[in-house]
C-alpha cells in the first residue's frame, strides 16, 4: 500500500516547492508561507490569497474571492462525509479529516474505498493524510529558502508552475459543463480583470460558471 | 478597507475561516442533499470558471514576479505546454514539465542574452 502514497506526496511536495516561492517572491515571511498551506490547504486558495494581498483589494472582495476559489470543497466534502458513515470513530472525527481534504487526498481516498471496509477507512486516511501534509509543509519550506539563492529563472518557474499544473489537471476533466466553464473563465478571466481588477475573480467565476452550466444544459437539449 | 493596511495574519485566519466553511457546510448537510442536484453541479461550475480566471489572468496579467517576464513567452510556454498534453493523449504531468521547461528555458535564454 505504500508504494500508492508516494506520488500523490511527491505532486503535493512538488506543487507547494512553487507555492513557498511564490510567497517569498510577494514578500512575506516563512510562517505565512507555512500556516497559509497547512490551513488553507487548497492550491488555487492559496495562491488566490497570496495575489489578493499582493493586489491589496478590499477586504469583502478577498473573502468573497477566496471562499469562490475553495468553492469546490463543498461539493466534495458531500461526497467524502458519507464514506465514514460505516465506523463509529471515523463518523465522529469527520469534522476534522475533511480539514486534510484536498484535490489528492480526495482521490487517493476514493481509488481505495472499494478495498477497503468502513472501519479501516479512517485509520489509512489519517496516514495518508499526515503523508501528504508533511510532504507539503517540507515542500512549501524548501520552496521559500530556494527562492533566495536560486537564480531568476528557475524562481519564476516553481512560480509559474502551480497555475499552469491545474490548468492541465482541469482540461482533463471528462465533465462536459466544467469544461465549457472553464474555458469561458479562461476568456473572461482578463478580460474582467481589466474592468475591474478587485472584483474580476467572483465575477468572472460566477458569469463563466453559468456560462458553462447553461451552454451544458443548451447542449444536452440539442442532442435529445 | 483595503488588504494591504490589515495585517496579514488576520487575513490569513479569514482566509482560513472561509476555507473551512464549505468543508464543515458540506460535511454538515452530506445527509441531506443529493450529490446530483442542479445547484451543485452550478456551484462546480463556478469554482471552475472562476480557477479558470485567476489561472488566464495569471498568464496574461501576472501580479509580482512573473509581471518580469514577457507576455510572449508566457503564452509561448503555455501554448508548447498544451500542444504535448494533447499530442500525449493528455497527459497532465507532461504538459505541465514541458509549459514549466519551455519557460525556464526562454527566461534563461533572454537573461543569457541569447535573444
Amino acid at each position: 500500500m505504500r508504494d500508492g502514497f508516494s506520488l500523490p506526496a511527491f505532486m503535493v511536495a512538488a506543487s507547494m516547492l512553487g507555492y513557498g516561492a511564490m510567497v517569498h517572491s510577494a514578500g512575506m515571511s516563512l510562517p505565512i508561507a507555512i500556516v497559509s498551506t497547512l490551513g488553507i490547504w487548497g492550491m488555487p486558495g492559496q495562491v488566490a490569497f497570496i495575489e489578493y494581498v499582493l493586489l491589496g483589494a478590499p477586504v469583502v472582495s478577498m473573502m468573497i474571492g477566496i471562499s469562490l476559489a475553495n468553492m469546490r470543497f463543498l461539493p466534495m466534502s458531500l461526497s467524502f462525509a458519507p464514506l465514514f458513515r460505516g465506523s463509529k470513530s471515523g463518523w465522529r472525527w469527520r469534522y476534522l479529516w475533511v480539514q486534510f481534504m484536498s484535490v489528492n487526498t480526495w482521490v487517493g481516498l476514493m481509488r481505495r474505498v472499494p478495498e477497503l471496509t468502513p472501519d479501516q477507512r479512517a485509520p489509512f486516511y489519517a496516514g495518508f493524510s499526515t503523508i501528504c501534509l508533511v510532504a507539503g509543509a517540507a515542500g512549501v519550506t524548501i520552496g521559500f529558502l530556494m527562492a533566495e539563492t536560486l537564480p531568476f529563472f528557475v524562481t519564476v518557474t516553481l512560480v509559474f508552475l502551480n497555475p499552469i499544473y491545474f490548468a492541465f489537471v482541469f482540461a482533463a476533466m471528462r465533465v462536459r459543463a466544467c469544461l465549457l466553464a472553464f474555458a469561458a473563465g479562461a476568456v473572461a478571466g482578463p478580460l474582467i480583470y481589466l474592468l475591474t481588477p478587485e472584483w474580476s475573480l467572483p465575477i468572472s467565476g460566477i458569469v463563466a460558471g453559468s456560462v458553462g452550466y447553461y451552454a451544458d444544459q443548451l447542449l444536452k437539449r440539442v442532442r435529445v | 478597507m483595503s488588504a494591504m493596511s490589515s495585517s496579514p495574519w488576520v487575513l490569513l485566519i479569514m482566509a482560513i475561516a472561509v476555507t473551512y466553511l464549505w468543508r464543515g457546510l458540506g460535511t454538515m448537510i452530506a445527509a441531506r442533499i443529493d450529490p446530483e442536484s442542479r445547484f451543485l453541479q452550478w456551484i462546480a461550475c463556478v469554482a471552475y470558471g472562476l480557477l479558470a480566471a485567476l489561472i488566464s489572468r495569471i498568464v496574461f496579467l501576472p501580479v509580482g514576479i512573473l509581471e518580469k517576464t514577457l507576455l510572449i513567452d508566457r503564452l509561448g510556454a503555455t501554448a508548447f505546454g498544451f500542444a504535448m498534453f494533447f499530442a500525449f493523449k493528455k497527459h497532465i504531468g507532461l504538459g505541465t514539465l514541458s509549459a514549466a521547461g519551455a519557460l525556464m528555458l526562454l527566461v534563461w535564454a533572454r537573461g543569457e542574452g541569447i535573444f
